[in-house]
């Protein structure tokens, strides 16, 4: 019966995520990740469905979370969460591997963005890779795998 | 136990609530202050015309006041469907001789980046549209977004769009496509029907929209975010005849802006009296990002200034003979403003101020010119279908 329980559980954890969708990011979501990755390197990767060269970012993520498990990933779609279906689908398509995923909340995205980095003008692939101190170096365009790779080296 | 599974059960069925209903909250919000993208135009009259997403529709607003109030929403579409809306993407309107209105907007389809440009028009006068069509004869499942529409002095309606049916042809065989392709349609029967699609130019930007200026043959000069080899990301301008035929590329901005991005800002073009063109434009240039402003001269750019502070974006400008006017917004880290450049010597010198100030989501301003007058046209979530002479 524990046995069930402990599965059923599971299962209502497995759902429950899924469920939910993309975490909601709005003006203090960057803070409250800068906070919750407290001394240690993560990415913070914003994209977008319509956005073709992000794409090329997921395959890139998806193998240096596979090579590296430690590499803490944080997805950010750009499109609303009400488009969490495309979202979804697109994910599917293009696995990012166990990154955990957001999408904006806030229609108003200059607000967002700002709070992000006032520098950031919204084109995407737009990539923040911190460090352990969590100095970013900041990425717009595609991440190449040797720019990924060196700084996964220095993090 | 049995508690136990009872509470699990309720905490299972809590969180399938609890996840409708956000779903249901989202989808409020993308029909509402999600959508704020809206364009608008002046007919012969001199009615202000504005096309919105309206709880899921596509709708149009009338103004015989110069924007101080508009009409009830007039529908388009009989059902409400999903528009392109992010980014640079907008439904468009423009009038025609005869009091046609004529509305385009990118429907998404099932498929990423995959989408169809449809068009609906109205020959009495706004009183009533017909159903919508799609314009391209193209009818893959890939990308054909960022609609453009424009109607000529004879009443020929243009359409133009970025399409990657080439990009999709060239998959698996040699080197990738760069970027898309910008194609065309004209309808010479007030929006019954086109004829095309016509190539303008393969190697667009794949995510900005383009800008049409009307040429002295009935055709339009197209400005367009391209990329020149191997990811430069500069404009190019085409002219596309009403034939169908292509005129020569040739590059507009000279900015070297080397990337491989979706930049959603893609630029403004008109002219002055005496044929002169102006420009706004983004580039991301590491060296020197901005907005800015310049007049396109063969080759070169002449005059070309920033325009705004970092957060500066998208602008639009408009001319009325030798007066010109820029508007874009601006985001002051609570706020965003509404901010106009006005020259009354061609761009020779400029004087700058702030037209608005909003507190929440808003759509990307566009300048129109009523009876040689400036008008500021701005879609905000608290003050909607603003629209704001510039002095």
């Amino acid at each position: 019966m524990k046995r069930i329980l402990a599965a059923a559980l599971l299962a209502a954890t497995a759902f429950g995520a899924a469920a939910a969708g993309p975490k909601p990011f709005d003006a203090q979501s960057m803070a409250a990740i800068r906070k919750a990755e407290e001394g240690r390197a993560f990415i913070v990767a914003f994209w977008s469905v319509s956005c073709e060269p992000c794409r090329n970012e997921m395959k890139l993520l998806r193998a240096a979370q596979r090579s590296h498990p430690a590499l803490r990933v944080h997805l950010v779609a750009v499109d609303p969460v009400a488009d969490a279906p495309a979202i979804a689908a697109f994910l599917k398509r293009y696995d990012p591997g166990p990154a955990v995923r957001w999408a904006f909340a806030d229609s108003f995205a200059e607000r967002v963005r700002y709070a992000v980095d006032p520098a950031w003008r919204g084109e995407l692939p737009r990539t923040y890779l911190f460090d352990r101190r969590h100095i970013p170096e900041v990425v717009s365009g595609i991440l190449t795998q040797a720019r990924l790779e060196g700084w996964i080296r220095r993090r | 136990m049995r508690r136990l599974a009872a509470a699990l059960a309720l905490a299972l069925a809590a969180g399938t609530a609890g996840s409708h209903e956000e779903h249901g909250k989202g989808q409020r919000m993308r029909e509402g202050a999600d959508e704020r993208n809206a364009s608008a135009t002046v007919d012969a009259a001199g009615n202000l015309w504005a096309v919105v997403k309206d709880a899921g529709h596509i709708a149009v607003h009338r103004s015989a006041d110069a924007g101080r109030t508009w009409s009830a929403p007039k529908r388009v579409t009989s059902a409400p469907e999903a528009t392109d809306s992010g980014g640079d993407a907008r439904p468009k309107i423009a009038a025609g001789p005869g009091g046609e209105v004529y509305v385009t907007w990118t429907r998404p389809l099932g498929r990423p980046y995959a989408g169809e440009i449809r068009f609906a028009r109205s020959v009495d006068g706004g009183a009533s549209f017909g159903a919508p069509m799609v314009v391209h004869a193209d009818r893959q499942l890939i990308t054909h977004r960022f609609d453009a529409l424009a109607v000529n002095a004879k009443g020929q309606v243009f359409v133009a769009w970025i399409d990657k049916r080439d990009q999709e042809a060239q998959r698996g065989k040699g080197p990738a496509y760069r970027g898309a392709a910008v194609y065309w349609a004209v309808s010479d029967d007030r929006g019954a029907s086109f004829r095309g699609d016509f190539k303008l130019a393969d190697y667009s930007c794949e995510c900005c929209r383009i800008a049409l200026l009307p040429r002295a043959d009935g055709g339009f000069d197209a400005l367009w975010r391209h990329v020149f080899e191997p990811n430069l990301r500069d404009h190019a301008m085409a002219a596309m005849l009403p034939e169908g035929r292509a005129g020569a590329l040739s590059r507009a901005t000279f900015d070297d802006w080397r990337i491989d991005v979706c930049p959603h800002h893609g630029p403004s073009l008109t002219a002055d009296a005496s044929g002169r063109r102006h420009a706004v434009w983004f580039s991301g240039a590491a060296k020197n990002p901005g907005v800015f402003y310049g007049r396109l001269a063969e080759n070169r750019v002449e005059g070309q200034r920033r325009i705004g502070g970092q957060t500066a974006e998208h602008a639009d400008l408009a001319a009325a003979g030798n007066r010109l006017a820029v508007a874009w917004k601006e985001f002051d880290g609570a706020r965003s403003r509404l901010r106009a450049l006005r020259s009354d010597d061609a761009g020779a010198s400029w004087q700058e101020r702030e037209l608005a100030v909003t507190s929440g989501a808003s759509g990307q301003p566009a300048v129109l010119v009523r009876g040689g007058q400036f008008l500021v046209f701005w879609n905000t979530r608290n003050e909607p279908l603003s629209v704001t002479p510039l002095p």
